[in-house]
């Protein structure tokens, strides 16, 4: 897939240009075999007939999977787990772009001790995060535990991150765009949504990428932050005694195909409605 | 979405047992059978019947509703749970955990957010102490005539006010190890520190149960709540230890896949661990308790005080803990309950081998055990355990 | 609202005449959200283990408001601790080189060679592995790492090896590997936004004027992307000292990291004692960052001046 060589492609090919294309392409094949070698086998494991997830194969059975299609607390987990990671994605984009913006643009007075303060929940462990969190939430605030309080926990450290990577996106941002656009008459709010939102976008996608990422697996912050629910990483690590069965795998396996479906099928009909638009206006 | 919980029992069952025709449908006429006293005895008898798979629907007078429970994943099965939710209108809201002190730590904080929680042994008086639980008339509960005796009156479990936990499952700690390696047969801790086992041995990677082993092994009194004596001595055996350590386990996954591919040749570990390794092709293990003692764990459900669905506890108890839940929890997680009707149900579906090579029958052996709970030298034990795996 | 705010933010600096009490407000406003963010959600948190970690933990695990400060002694006169915490910073720094040096070629040719379309795509193949479980992930390192994992079975299969190999899992290298597997998506992320806004035709105008490659890459392209590298190595290096499953998974028993001992404490309830030692990290952690950021601030300023 990385190689395909795009048509964009426009300037002078020179040998040494086109060797160094070649050698870029292999490296960056070679990096996703790496990242999807395990991915592989944590596949292969939920296919696996004994309760155990590891080498070596004692059978292959479909049977984990209607494990995972019949068991409603797993599936309540894998619920929970979406609803608090979508919410975080949210909040966590839309308050880390604000402070991102505010940080690079509002004055260098105080954007580098805020960027510190923001690249501080990062390096924090999550079990002192999580019990001051829980400390506070109930005796100082006396509130009731819950997914919102997991929303609350996910967002501390996701929010950091866009932050990270929104302002790293807006540091040395060709200011003069901005200018050029101000100078041709356009309104502050048209030149965000037409000139600065489209030049951040990358990073800001990034940034809510991330935060999914991170909330979805992330099980100490939940565990002290959650009510009486549970999370799906909450259900696989709290699997001490007798361990996780491939019922697990089995449900990451189909979790990684519908994300990869709805992404697949999302950037199909979003450029293919471009596309239908370019030509629309031809 | 749900299945039937007798269908959903049975393929587990095949899969577990790879034992034909052994139907879970069989256990509960089994358990029927088993407990006619109790159920005409109960105070709620309607709950009682309805805990058998074909139960019918809930009498008007029984509370419903959710409650929220914080327990291991191996407490309930997810049929079960559908199984009583529909037939009793009862629901749980689960947290899980793992660690006793995670529980601990978060109930102290929550308090009647939640309305019951899972521990271990003397991790129960310890909660009743702190004022979190509430003691209650185990007799009350008629699915109680189901546990053993000694289930009824653990003295660490009673008070004048009550029994402190409605008693579930336990199991002591073993060693296991493959005997075309290991030799002379060990009998003892010692074989963990023996040099021939470099980098062979698969423990937990907690540092207080890894610690109360080097205590067993050295001869500590109380493994939990060591004097600095025993904690020195035993942190000199840790240090012969840990060379031969190939990796600390965070889940009984990890010291399975070690035993199955034949990395690990020696390992400590819940009951049962040498079947889960057969069963999926591994090496054929033995397995010993060291002479020394060992530690295990016992646990319990516990009311939690003044939980706001506090009502539907009882009634939940009564009927989750009925026989044939318990007998096919056992089918599931493979390891002992206290509850010997179930023991029953077990021998009547051929299963007396099975349950009896996990010490179902033996429930007296808890006694002989260090209990987990929280001791006196946890800090030191930690300290050390540090000391000796830090770089 | 957001675009409301951002754009308060952003006064346009030609214009220069709101500069009234309005103006500063509009420009107080997006530092909201964060600000409130931050101080309830973490600052308040944190005061309250920092007042933790000068109390101590009684043998009845409940914490006892008796003011000391053992629990940060135990840091500094316990050997162990700071050589595993050096092991630490030394592991986390080579993961951070590795994941970098990937992860800049990869980005790359990403930005460089491949359509907007496969951009995306790829980025989004780098992520998605990442939203299933990291517990199940490093599992499936173990089975191939391993004494009898798969790499030692392929190794022996093309006649590479005689005998499987322990060389590979259960110690530092195993740790190695798979953290520059985990963190790897992180760097990737942080560049591919800093790269995407580089002109590369100013590479090809370095050459034109007689830069070799390498002298262009160095001298035109490295500067205007320090932002993202700099963004990248926060998020490797950092997340590696609060690390404890892979070490104990395929670090064995030697393999142990300095979160792992921090944990330990925190595993078995000693909240004031791990938290003494989390804190500790942390400051340290912070202390390297400000002396770094300040560095960063001025060259920043000099390269965009």
């Amino acid at each position: 897939m990385a190689k395909r060589i795009s048509a964009l492609e426009t300037m002078p090919v020179s040998p040494l240009a086109r060797q160094t294309r070649a050698v870029l392409a292999i490296l960056a094949g070679a990096i996703l075999v790496f990242l999807y070698l395990p991915i592989a086998f944590l596949i292969l494991f939920s296919f696996e007939e004994a309760d155990n997830p590891g080498f070596p194969i004692t059978g292959l059975t479909t049977h984990w999977y209607e494990v995972m299609l019949s068991d409603s607390s797993i599936q309540k987990a894998l619920l929970n787990s979406i609803e608090v990671a979508v919410a975080v994605a949210i909040l966590a984009t839309v308050i880390g772009t604000t402070a991102a913006f505010a940080l690079v643009r509002g004055g260098s007075r105080f954007a580098g001790t805020g960027r510190l303060l923001f690249t501080l929940p990062i390096m924090i462990p999550g079990v002192l995060i999580g019990i001051g969190l829980l400390i506070f939430v109930r005796r100082a605030l006396n509130l009731q535990l819950g997914l919102h309080t997991v929303v609350a926990g996910h967002l501390v450290f996701t929010t950091s991150f866009v932050v990270l990577i929104v302002a790293a996106r807006l540091q040395g941002f060709d200011r003069r765009l901005e200018w050029a656009a101000a100078d041709l008459g356009a309104s502050a709010r048209q030149t965000l949504r037409y000139i600065v939102l489209p030049l951040i976008a990358p990073a800001i996608i990034a940034g809510a990428l991330l935060s999914v990422t991170l909330s979805i697996d992330e099980f100490v912050i939940t565990f002290f932050t959650i009510g009486p629910q549970t999370t799906l990483p909450l259900y696989i690590y709290t699997q001490i005694k007798f361990g996780v069965t491939p019922e697990v795998n089995a449900l990451a396996t189909v979790m990684l195909f519908v994300t990869l479906a709805v992404f697949g099928l999302g950037s199909l009909l979003l450029s293919s409605g471009r596309r239908f638009r370019r030509r629309a206006s031809e | 979405m749900t299945d039937p919980m007798r269908d959903y029992s049975r393929r587990r069952f095949l899969q577990l047992m790879g034992a034909a025709g052994a139907a879970v449908g069989l256990g509960g006429i089994a358990a029927a059978c088993s407990t006619p006293a109790s159920s005409a005895a109960a105070p709620t008898s309607a709950a009682t019947a309805a805990g058998s798979a074909a139960a019918a629907s809930p009498t008007a007078a029984a509370p419903t509703g959710t409650f929220n429970w914080m327990t291991w994943g191996d407490h309930s099965y997810p049929a079960q749970l559908d199984a009583i939710a529909q037939t009793a209108g009862i629901q749980t809201n689960q947290t899980l955990f793992s660690d006793n002190i995670e529980a601990f730590t978060k109930l102290k904080e929550v308090g009647g957010q939640l309305d019951m929680v899972s521990g271990d042994a003397l991790w129960i008086p310890h909660y009743f102490k702190n004022n979190l639980i509430e003691a209650f008339d185990l007799a009350q509960l008629a699915v109680s005539k189901q546990l053993y005796s000694i289930a009824q009156s653990f003295p660490i479990w009673t008070s004048p006010e009550g029994y402190l936990g409605y008693p579930f499952g336990w199991s002591p700690i073993q060693v296991y190890y493959d005997p075309a390696k290991v030799s002379p047969e060990p009998d003892s801790w010692e074989v963990l520190l023996d040099p021939k086992y470099k980098k062979r041995v698969v423990t937990e990677d907690q540092a207080v149960e890894v610690m109360a082993y080097m205590g067993k092994l050295t001869g500590s009194k109380n493994s939990y709540s060591m004097t600095p004596e025993e904690v020195a001595t035993a942190k000199e055996a840790l240090i012969r230890f840990k060379p031969n350590v190939l990796r600390l386990s965070n889940q009984a996954t990890d010291t399975i896949a070690a035993l199955k591919s034949g990395e690990a040749w020696i390992a400590t570990g819940n009951l049962g661990t040498e079947t889960r390794v057969k069963d999926q092709g591994g090496p054929e293990l033995k397995v010993f308790t060291p002479k020394e003692g060992t530690i295990g764990w016992m646990d319990s459900e516990m009311i939690v005080k003044g939980g706001a669905n506090e009502n539907l506890i009882k009634p939940y108890l009564e009927l989750a803990n009925q026989a044939e839940y318990i007998a096919a929890n056992f089918m599931l997680n493979r390891r002992p309950l206290f509850n010997e009707a179930a023991y029953k149900i077990l021998v009547n579906q051929g299963q007396q081998e099975l349950a009896d090579r996990f010490l179902y029958n033996k429930p007296e052996t808890v006694l002989t055990m260090d209990l987990k709970g929280p001791g006196t030298s946890t800090q030191a034990a930690v300290d050390a355990f540090n000391e000796v795996f830090g770089a | 609202m957001t675009s409301e705010t951002a754009s308060g933010a952003d006064p346009a600096p030609l214009a220069g005449s709101s500069r009234g009490v309005r103006a500063r407000l509009e420009r107080a406003v997006p530092f909201l959200p964060g600000s409130l963010l931050l101080v309830f959600l973490f600052l308040i948190p944190m005061a309250i283990m920092l007042v933790y970690s000068l109390w101590r933990t009684n043998t009845d695990f409940n914490i006892v408001a008796e003011w000391n400060l053992n629990n940060y002694a135990r840091f500094f006169n316990q050997p162990t601790y700071l050589r595993t915490f050096a092991k630490t910073l030394l592991m986390g720094t080579a993961v951070t080189v590795a994941g970098i040096a990937l992860a800049l070629p990869f980005t790359y040719f990403l930005v460089r060679y491949v359509s907007r379309g496969v951009q995306r795509a790829v980025l989004l193949a780098v992520i998605v592995p990442f939203w299933t479980s990291y517990l199940l992930r490093v599992y499936a390192w173990q089975a191939i790492l391993g004494e009898k994992g798969a790499l030692n079975q392929f190794l022996m299969g093309i006649g590479l090896i005689k005998e499987p190999t322990t060389l590979l899992a259960y110690n530092d290298l195993g740790v190695f590997v798979v953290l520059v597997y985990v963190y790897f998506p992180f760097a990737a992320l942080a560049l591919y936004a800093a790269l995407d806004k580089f002109d590369f035709t100013q590479l090809n105008a370095a050459q034109d004027l007689g830069a070799r490659p390498d002298q262009a890459f160095r001298h035109i392209l490295v500067p205007q992307i320090r932002a993202g590298l700099i963004t990248a190595c926060i998020f490797v290096f950092i997340p590696i000292l609060g690390e404890f499953l892979t070490p104990t998974l395929v670090g064995g028993a030697q393999g142990s990291l300095i979160a792992n001992l921090v944990v330990n404490f925190f595993k078995q309830s000693q909240v004031p004692e791990g938290a003494a030692l989390a804190i500790v990290i942390a400051a340290f952690v912070t202390v390297v960052l400000i002396v770094f950021r300040r560095h960063l601030r001025v060259e920043d300023v000099v390269a965009r001046g």
